[in-house]
């Protein structure tokens, strides 16, 4: 993995490249102050671990995970089985958290529903895969706070945002129907659950679509993404070389 | 103009780049600096190294003809969203309908379907074809809604009408995936409007104070008519396997429904958006 930066932007600039935040804490204190900066799931790696309260060491420093695309949907299902996976134990988690955190009751009622979708899309892409296709990993957190409102949310929108970006870069990769099906299936749940968080956010406003299109991305920058909440290491092997990357291309 | 496909046995040091593509892309980069319409939290993403990918999947490594399964599916979509775009153009154009309170979110719903309009135009005509022309539109459904006008006093019957736009369409983009899985441009743009959809719904849901997901097939407060948007959502086999045993701990067949957004065939959802056209 590269070296992680913490983007910022506004709407007026272009944007800053900031290198220097200490703690995962801080830069989601930062995240949600202002919109001025941008809460992407890459940029956690980019903070100081210092009390983890998940894995016993940081992002990528246990054991290896490999997906090998040499083995088609089997390696696209295993990357996003790893999005399902944080998500499920993420959402897990903030359900425990719920007495002394300071989501109102009606919030609990939208994130119990959305707990309990991750959990089952995470049980049936294991399922999917089978013995020989699942992978397992440790999602870890750093720092976050799960009795935060404000994190809890900001987190859960970052996750959000990938798994849609993910679900979307990645069907082009899907040989079999019934898997791109079944992707497609979850993908659109996904927005449900995004568009419903960012309603929680700042009601009626207009985040909960920011844009005419999901922009799909790359499974590298899934991986790039996801690896900051993930202990394993991540690895690609024959990884596709190609991405067709932008809606708005009429090919 | 030529259609343009990408194959998976394409490699990176096999392609040439047009210099119209090129500015294609830093035109589109230079959008997304501006903030234009990305969404904020990818833009991040997209600035990470991505333009070089973004240049292979833009060079023009193959060309072919559009098989019409997918010409055939895209002039779907963009009825769909001739429909949508007509029907929140509408309530946007008059005073009094939408309240002040939901004015910004109904705009951006209206705004996005007109781009979508735009966007499918665009990707039929770069297949050799020619868009289907906008039809009139119906929104009483033939009587099923009578009386129904945009009038000011008829918000909750245009948010019931877009509740069922928003996830018939969410499930109709979903039964069409499967029909441009060789076109890997018109599967984005398909997948990129289906989850856009999904947002929608979930929006309308829940300004009309319902869950943004579906349960089971239930139509919530919806009138029968609206019934056949949400038939066959309480499909409980997944990948080929039954997941009540997987949901039982994680809040049984409710849950297990609302987790998963079933297929329309576009037989399906003709028959449901027949009524609707004048």
């Amino acid at each position: 993995m590269q070296q992680m930066d913490i983007v910022t932007r506004d709407a007026d600039r272009p944007p800053v490249v900031r290198t220097a935040v200490t703690s995962r804490r801080t830069f989601l204190r930062r995240a949600s102050i202002g919109s001025a900066v941008v809460l992407l799931p890459s940029v956690f790696a980019g903070c100081e671990d210092t009390t983890n309260t998940g894995g016993l060491t940081g992002p990528g420093t246990g054991t290896t995970v490999p997906i090998d695309f040499s083995r088609g949907d089997v390696a696209v299902l295993q990357l996003l089985s790893v999005l399902e996976q944080i998500e499920a134990d993420f959402y897990a988690k903030v359900v425990t958290n719920f007495s002394g955190a300071s989501l109102t009751v009606a919030e609990q009622a939208v994130i119990s529903d959305i707990a309990n979708h991750e959990a089952i899309h995470r049980a049936v892409l294991a399922r999917a895969l089978g013995a020989s296709g699942s992978i397992a990993i440790t999602p870890i957190y750093g720092t976050l706070d799960f009795r935060s409102r404000t994190i809890v949310l900001a987190a859960a929108l970052s996750l959000a945002a990938l798994g849609i970006a993910a679900y979307t870069g990645a069907s082009q990769y899907l040989v079999e129907g019934a898997t791109l099906l079944l992707a497609a299936k979850i993908a659109s749940v996904e927005a449900r659950h995004a568009s419903a968080i960012n309603d929680l956010m700042a009601p009626l406003s207009a985040d909960f679509a920011p844009a005419s299109f999901d922009e799909p991305v790359s499974l590298s920058q899934v991986a790039f993404a996801a690896q900051p909440y993930v202990e394993e290491k991540l690895a690609f092997a024959n990884a596709p070389t190609t991405f067709v990357a932008n809606p708005f291309d009429k090919g | 103009m030529t259609h343009r496909m990408t194959t998976a046995a394409a490699r990176e040091d096999s392609f040439t780049i047009d210099p119209e593509i090129i500015a294609a892309v830093e035109a589109r980069a230079a959008a997304i600096a501006r903030g234009a319409s990305a969404n904020m939290h990818l833009r991040a993403l997209l600035a990470l190294g991505s333009v070089p990918i973004a240049l292979a999947a833009l060079a023009r490594d193959v060309y072919g003809q559009a098989p019409s399964d997918v010409v055939d599916a895209l002039q779907f979509a963009l009825l769909l969203e001739y429909l949508e775009s007509d029907f929140y153009q509408r309530a946007t154009a008059v005073t009094g309908l939408v309240p002040t309170t939901d004015a910004t979110v109904i705009a951006t719903i209206a705004a996005h379907e007109a781009a979508h309009v735009t966007a499918l135009q665009a990707l039929i005509g770069a297949r050799g074809a020619t868009a289907r022309a906008r039809p009139a539109f119906d929104f009483t459904a033939k009587g099923a809604f009578a009386g129904f006008t945009f009038a000011a006093s008829q918000y909750a019957t245009f948010t019931l009408l877009a509740q069922a736009f928003e996830d018939l369409g969410v499930r109709a983009y979903t039964g069409q995936v499967g029909r441009v899985v060789n076109d890997k441009h018109a599967l984005n743009a398909l997948l990129s409007v289906h989850s856009v959809e999904a947002r929608h719904a979930s929006a309308i849901r829940r300004l009309r104070g319902r869950k943004g997901w579906i349960t089971g097939n239930s139509r919530d407060d919806l009138p029968a008519a609206l019934q056949p948007v949400y038939d066959g959502e309480d499909v409980i086999v997944q990948a080929g396997a039954a997941i009540v045993d997987l949901a039982a701990s994680f809040g049984g067949t409710d849950a297990a429904t609302a987790a998963f957004d079933e297929p329309l065939t576009m037989a399906q959802v003709t028959a449901i958006i027949t009524p609707f056209l004048a």
